[in-house]
């Protein structure tokens, strides 16, 4: 099997904390800190953290506001998030593709 | 190399995104559950001769309100059992969706409940023949353009449903109601429309969600 497409696969998604965070922000316009930690069972810490990492990779934008005079961010998948999981998802789709041929 | 994991990311990644994009919780037993409701309703509003405008807006309104309340329990029984939150991001964005037409159906009726009780408009034909005509077709076009709004966040065909709906009433309000309209005309656009439309479409969900799972 060609292992190239592996080789490929982006890093920042390719994490188990972090794949979930991005399929539930391409499934949505934004979700709040607080959608997702629920969602996924996540706590605030490693949430953060790895929401950081997407950042930092330009993957998230997070949006800081105030509803009902409490904290509310906001987090949504950038134009460069959207088309690196769509790359990631080509990836593994690639993988499938060649094991059932080989 | 394995390709399983690849598989199974692709799987988690489908689940994950359905998990946030579609409401697909209970819809079967709900839709069943408020046919059955709207069945029973239109029956025994028949059989209790209910028929005064006031007393026909004001049952059915009481109709919705226990309909709701079984829904909600519907669904929090799924929820509890998925070990899931009730109010999850799809939940919200179909309850945005629904809400505008079936408020404006809730505030449209309460306004002419109230002046439908005045003692001369009691009896008076145009007052008759809003409540148990033109109210009911009014409530199944709304009905169905906040199924149509909901079916933007949700599976298996509830935007048609709703176009069904709406093509449904306006065909009636095009029709017309009757000079005097029975209790027979009323109750029967409820029970068919919220009783045996919404039957119909549960059994089908049923059938298709059972078809899937086997498959």
């Amino acid at each position: 099997m060609n292992p190239e497409p592996f080789l490929q696969l982006d890093r920042v998604i390719h994490e188990k904390g972090r794949l979930p965070i991005v399929s539930l922000l391409a499934a949505s316009p934004e979700l709040s800190f607080t959608e997702i930690r629920d969602t996924l069972k996540m706590t605030d810490g490693n949430l953060s953290v790895h929401l950081r990492t997407l950042q930092e990779a330009g993957y998230v934008a997070l949006t800081k506001s105030f509803r009902e005079r409490k904290p509310l961010t906001t987090c949504a998948l950038t134009v460069a998030g959207k088309k690196a999981f769509e790359n990631y998802i080509g990836l593994l789709e690639r993988i499938v593709a060649e094991a059932r041929k080989s | 190399m394995d390709s399983d994991w690849a598989k199974e990311h692709l799987q988690v990644i489908r689940t994950l995104m359905e998990r946030a994009a579609v409401y697909r919780r209970a819809l079967a037993p709900m839709m069943l559950a408020i046919g059955v409701m709207g069945c029973g309703a239109a029956i025994l509003g028949l059989v209790l001769g209910i028929e005064a405008p006031r007393a026909f807006l004001g049952y059915w309104l009481l109709v919705a309100g226990v309909t709701v309340a079984v829904a909600f329990l519907l669904l929090r029984r799924q929820a509890i059992k998925d070990a899931e939150p009730i109010w999850s991001p799809p939940a919200r964005r179909v309850m945005q969706a629904v809400a505008p037409a079936l408020i404006a159906g809730f505030v449209v009726s309460l306004g002419i409940i109230l002046r439908a009780g005045d003692a001369p408009l009691q009896n008076a034909v145009g007052t008759r023949r809003m409540a148990l005509g033109w109210v009911p077709i009014g409530w199944v076009v709304l009905y169905g353009c906040a199924a149509h709004a909901a079916g933007f966040f949700m599976p298996r065909g509830i935007r048609l449903f709703g176009c069904t709906f709406i093509a449904g009433g306006c065909i009636l309000f095009l029709a017309g109601v009757p000079e005097t309209p029975s209790p027979w005309f009323g109750h029967g656009v409820m029970g068919v429309f919220f009783g045996i439309a919404h039957v119909a479409y549960g059994l089908y969900v049923s059938f298709t969600e059972k078809q899937n799972r086997a498959a």
